[in-house]
């Protein structure tokens, strides 16, 4: 397991174009962000594609990883949902159909997550517990999934503005309660 | 022209644009402030740390192929050779091989009657574990690669394939099958022939007659950039 001191110490050097060190970096932390492309995007190949493109973006700007002040898999997980979400709202018109909705909403908190959040309880699970299971699970959904307040909506039945008052209200509760 | 923002608004839209829930006005709106408020991106950077728990936490690891660690480092080779090299002989270097891209391109064919048939750029492909060891060579003026095999061979049952990534590209190039002993001499397609001084070869192992589906589809062993002879 490599620890986040580790991580840093390998993006600092990759900003020094050290390319074994570059390459250590691939291969701690490639299953995680190639396992962010997938579940936002949901297809085999573009996520390679978007792994790839999250890599060389990560070569060129591991610099600019101290101004963010984030912790080293932050900012490694954030450049790889970005550039998903990016390929995803590329993507045409989307033309999902009933069976795929249902398919998405499969993937909800299952007794899989509610393993997990019981094994490893973060600080981020138990706020995320606080809200309605229902409210928690479109905050869920529109980070991993990249879904929109339209997606959302339909697929939660209410009317986009209610979603959206929601989702909002559910951000500002789950930062109250990071934050207490 | 617009009533002074409620700290909480601008919170609020931080997350939203975070979650890439702004519609495309929104979203551009968003930016042009980020760039003149310190105040916005430390909100921002505030939300990809609170909703990245989130992926770290539910997201399960998983394996991606060996071909996309391959194309990354195909796409950032070039930089690294030339930031290593900028120091000393970089600069000579540099113009001999323009010079040399552009005889290639430009007037190699037209000197038939005395073409230069010395290899002028070189690279050497060794495995990770030192068992295999090529070094292959580039002829410019009939767009040849020689490879030669200075020990090792491939798996048993299996065949050797020469790969090129162009600079820029991220499709590996089927080049052809190595011999299974002694020289090969590969002839390159003269639309690709330019990209081979700054591309990436990669030797990949490969079912007999190579891969099938025009990827590689075995283990890389070894990888290569040229330099000048």
């Amino acid at each position: 397991m490599t620890t986040p001191a580790e991580i840093e110490k390998m993006i600092a050097q990759t900003a020094l174009r050290d390319q074994s060190a570059f390459s250590a970096l691939y291969d701690a932390t490639s299953g995680k962000l190639f396992g962010v492309c997938l579940r936002v995007l949901n297809n085999r190949g573009e996520a390679e594609e978007v792994l790839q493109e999250v890599y060389i973006r990560i070569w060129h700007k591991a610099d600019n990883y101290a101004v963010t002040g984030h912790s080293p898999m932050t900012w490694l997980i954030t450049v790889a949902r970005n550039l998903a979400i990016d390929r995803l709202r590329t993507r045409k018109a989307p033309t999902r159909d009933i069976e795929t909705v249902f398919d998405l909403a499969d993937e909800g908190p299952g007794p899989e997550a509610a393993a997990i959040a019981s094994s490893q309880r973060t600080q981020l699970n138990a706020c995320l517990d606080e809200l309605e299971p229902e409210r928690a699970d479109a905050v869920k959904q529109a980070y991993l999934a990249g879904e929109t307040y339209k997606d959302l909506a339909a697929r939660h039945a209410v009317p986009l503005n209610t979603m959206r008052t929601w989702l909002r209200r559910s951000l500002l509760k789950l930062k109250e309660c990071l934050t207490r | 022209m617009t009533a002074p923002h409620d700290p909480n608004d601008d919170d609020i839209l931080a997350a939203e644009y975070v979650l890439r829930l702004l519609d495309t006005a929104g979203h551009r709106q968003f930016e042009a402030r980020l760039r003149d408020e310190p105040a916005l991106r430390d909100l921002v950077h505030e939300w990809e740390a609170r909703l990245a728990a989130i992926a770290a936490s539910e997201v399960e690891e998983v394996a991606p192929p060996s071909t996309v660690k391959l194309a990354v480092f195909s796409a950032v080779a070039p930089e690294t050779r030339e930031t290593s090299s900028r120091r000393s002989w970089f600069t000579g270097l540099i113009g001999v091989a323009a010079a040399a891209a552009i005889a290639f391109v430009a007037i190699g064919p037209l000197l038939r009657d005395q073409v230069d048939l010395s290899p002028k750029f070189q690279t050497e492909l060794a495995s990770a574990d030192g068992e295999l060891v090529l070094v292959a060579g580039v002829i410019p003026a009939i767009h040849e690669i020689v490879i030669e095999r200075v020990a090792g061979q491939a798996p048993e049952g299996r065949v050797l394939e020469l790969w090129l990534i162009a600079e820029g590209s991220d499709a590996p190039i089927s080049l052809g099958l190595l011999q299974t002993t002694g020289e090969t001499r590969i002839r390159v397609a003269d639309d690709i022939a330019p990209s081979v001084r700054s591309g990436t070869i990669a030797i990949s192992e490969e079912p007999p007659g190579g891969s099938p589906t025009g990827m590689p589809t075995g283990q890389v062993l070894a990888t290569g950039t040229f330099v000048d002879i």
